[in-house]
């Protein structure tokens, strides 16, 4: 297994009280694999993927249990430098928003070169040579005299495969991928997932794809791990789940998706708001809003119930959500 | 760019004009130039009427600006009434300014911008509250109380310094002068770059030069402080002027025989010809760092280009 989280536990201290972010989260990513992590607006989604990273601000979170496996070696337990060796060279992430998240003030070259003159200590010219190399590779048109270019002179979709040439600078082995296209316009969307798709193919790296976009997933991820209220409800092969989903909000999250054939009708939406993470309802987190909620589940938090050999969920009646 | 300076340029005439022509006119208003020249005395009619004559004074304000500004352009920023040329004393004046205002920039960078980075970094902990406490009282307090007080303490008291700088005005002999001076605008410049930093610490490119990892001093220089910096730099550029023209009080508590000092002397004797001349210089100082500061922040912010 390349990376393995382990009953990842994140708490965030804030003045209003503590945010219990992620309550035992465990998934892996196999190199080569792609693992689709799924769910709504503070689901935890993207809390793990930084605590996997070593970017979370750290006050107010705080990684308060569990262990993050990589290539053999438990990164929470790695001190602050050897950490920051593994960011960017054998871990990468990519971020949603493109524009803000490169520097506006140094050249899209600088800040591709700066991987190699940081991690490789190689010379700025070389880099810079680097950079353009990078550029040529995700398809920027002009990549010699667009090098010199800042941020704001590219348009979205060039701006995210900026994002993805840093990401892909040292060849890392994994990669995490921060909802990458949703920034952009529909149809730059998907020539940017192609492309991810196919480097990662390419160089073999695991990929971490965070969304709340099922139709990115279904072309692309090998597994799915559904998160709600910081904890994996169901995880499973793509094509499990799409086929017959074994927890109510991966039903709900299916039945969700426009669809042509129910044109004019309206729009399925799962009833009720997701929780605060203050006051996480105790027993199943979703039975507040789950149509097959019973006594049981407002006192009883299921634990991951193996449904077959690769496939997991978190429902008491995982069996009737199956059969329908 | 070179259009855009060009027409920076040619703005920078009307307000040259306007601005030096309103001196003109405050300082005729003033009081009688003539009065100065004959001491404690009124001086009797028939030496004034000559006087008035010998000077122009005798012409309309416009055509005495006119002659004047035709004069200042090719040099001539005429003779004070003592006789000695303004252009002379400028000479002696501006190169001892420079140094102190050098000295006061200086602190102001160093001081301010490390002390800013400093307690933005970390906001409401003790460092950071200690340092906006103790810029509160620097901008509070007047600069000739500090002046003074560090003068009594480190010259008089402790000896550490001479309390009063010789007529060279040697670098190492401001530095105490160039803190005093520049205390007001260090304790803003500190608290200026403090919410610059901590406003863009929790920005996404931040984030993302912590994900490429990066050592943390090139996050907080290269990335941070590079982005931070911008609004300082204008408070800074701005500063240039005011420190070269506002030092009236620091060079009297040191006798620093600089331009505020020369200032302070030609308004106290009504010397016309000293104050109009060295405030016209200031005049063009101001408009010239103006320039500069609007050009440095294309250098530092690409996305600002000037067409």
């Amino acid at each position: 297994m390349l990376l393995e989280v382990r009953d990842l536990h994140v708490e965030f201290h804030t003045r209003d009280g503590v945010a219990q972010a992620v309550n035992g989260v465990s998934y892996g990513v196999e190199a080569g694999e792609t693992l689709a992590v799924l769910g709504e607006s503070g689901s935890g989604k993207s809390v793990t993927a930084q605590a996997v990273m070593g970017i979370l601000d750290m006050p107010p979170g705080r990684i308060t249990g569990g262990e993050v496996v990589f290539r053999g070696r438990d990164l929470l337990r790695l001190k602050e430098d050897e950490r920051r060796r593994i960011r960017g060279a054998e871990m990468a992430m990519i971020f949603q928003d493109a524009l803000s998240s490169l520097n506006p003030v140094l050249s899209v070259g600088d800040q591709l070169g700066e991987m190699f003159t940081v991690h490789r200590g190689m010379s700025r010219k070389d880099a810079r040579a680097k950079a353009v190399e990078l550029m040529d590779r995700v398809r920027i048109p002009a990549a010699r005299e667009r090098v010199r270019q800042y941020p704001h002179q590219f348009s979205g979709g060039m701006r995210q495969r900026i994002m993805i040439a840093m990401a892909l600078a040292l060849e890392p082995a994994l990669i995490i991928a921060d909802e990458p296209t949703t920034a952009l316009d529909v149809t730059v969307q998907a020539q940017v997932m192609e492309l991810l798709a196919e480097l990662q193919r390419e160089y073999r790296m695991g990929l971490i794809l965070i969304t709340h976009d099922l139709g990115v997933v279904a072309d692309v991820a090998d597994r799915i791990a559904v998160m709600y209220a910081g904890r994996i409800v169901e995880s499973a092969p793509v094509h499990d789940i799409y086929k017959a989903p074994a927890h109510p909000y991966t039903r709900g999250l299916l039945d969700s998706i426009p669809r042509l054939d129910q044109k004019g009708r309206e729009l399925y939406a799962i009833k009720g708001l997701p929780p605060n993470l203050m006051h996480i309802p105790p027993g199943c987190a979703f039975h507040p809003r789950c149509p097959l909620a019973r006594d049981v589940c407002r006192t009883h938090e299921p634990p991951l119930y193996e449904v077959s050999g690769t496939r997991g969920s978190a429902c008491h009646f995982w069996t009737e959500c199956l059969n329908g | 760019m070179g259009r855009y300076v060009v027409r920076r340029l040619l703005q920078m005439i009307p307000v040259f004009v306007g601005a030096t022509l309103l001196i003109f006119l405050m300082v005729n208003v003033m009081g009688d130039p003539i009065a100065g020249l004959c001491g404690e005395r009124q001086c009797d009619p028939a030496t004034a009427a000559r006087l008035e004559r010998e000077f122009g004074l005798d012409e309309p304000v416009w055509q005495q600006y006119l002659t004047y500004m035709g004069n200042v352009f090719t040099g001539d920023f005429g003779t004070a009434f003592n006789g000695q040329e303004v252009t002379e004393l400028m000479s002696t004046a501006f190169p001892v300014t420079i140094r102190l205002t050098l000295i006061a920039i200086l602190f102001e960078i160093v001081i301010g911008v490390a002390l800013g980075v400093v307690t933005g970094l970390r906001r409401g902990r003790p460092v950071d509250t200690g340092v906006l406490l103790i810029t509160l009282v620097v901008i509070s307090v007047p600069t000739f109380v500090t002046g003074l007080l560090l003068q009594l303490l480190l010259g008089v008291k402790w000896g550490w310094i001479r309390p009063s700088v010789s007529s060279e005005a040697t670098f190492d002999e401001l530095v105490l002068p160039g803190l005093v001076l520049a205390s007001v605008s260090l304790a803003y410049v500190t608290r200026l770059t403090r919410t610059s930093i901590a406003e863009n610490r929790r920005s996404d490119y931040v984030r993302t030069a912590v994900a490429k990892g990066l050592p943390r001093h090139r996050v907080v220089v290269r990335h941070l402080l590079r982005n931070s910096l911008i609004p300082v730099v204008t408070f800074i550029g701005a500063d240039i002027g005011f420190l070269m023209g506002g030092a009236i009080v620091t060079e009297r508590i040191f006798n620093i025989h600089g331009v505020g000092y020369q200032l302070y002397q030609g308004i106290l004797r009504q010397n016309t010809q000293t104050v109009v001349g060295f405030v016209t210089v200031l005049v063009l100082v101001f408009l010239v760092a103006n320039l500069v500061v609007d050009l440095l922040y294309a250098v530092l912010d690409p996305r600002i280009r000037y067409a």
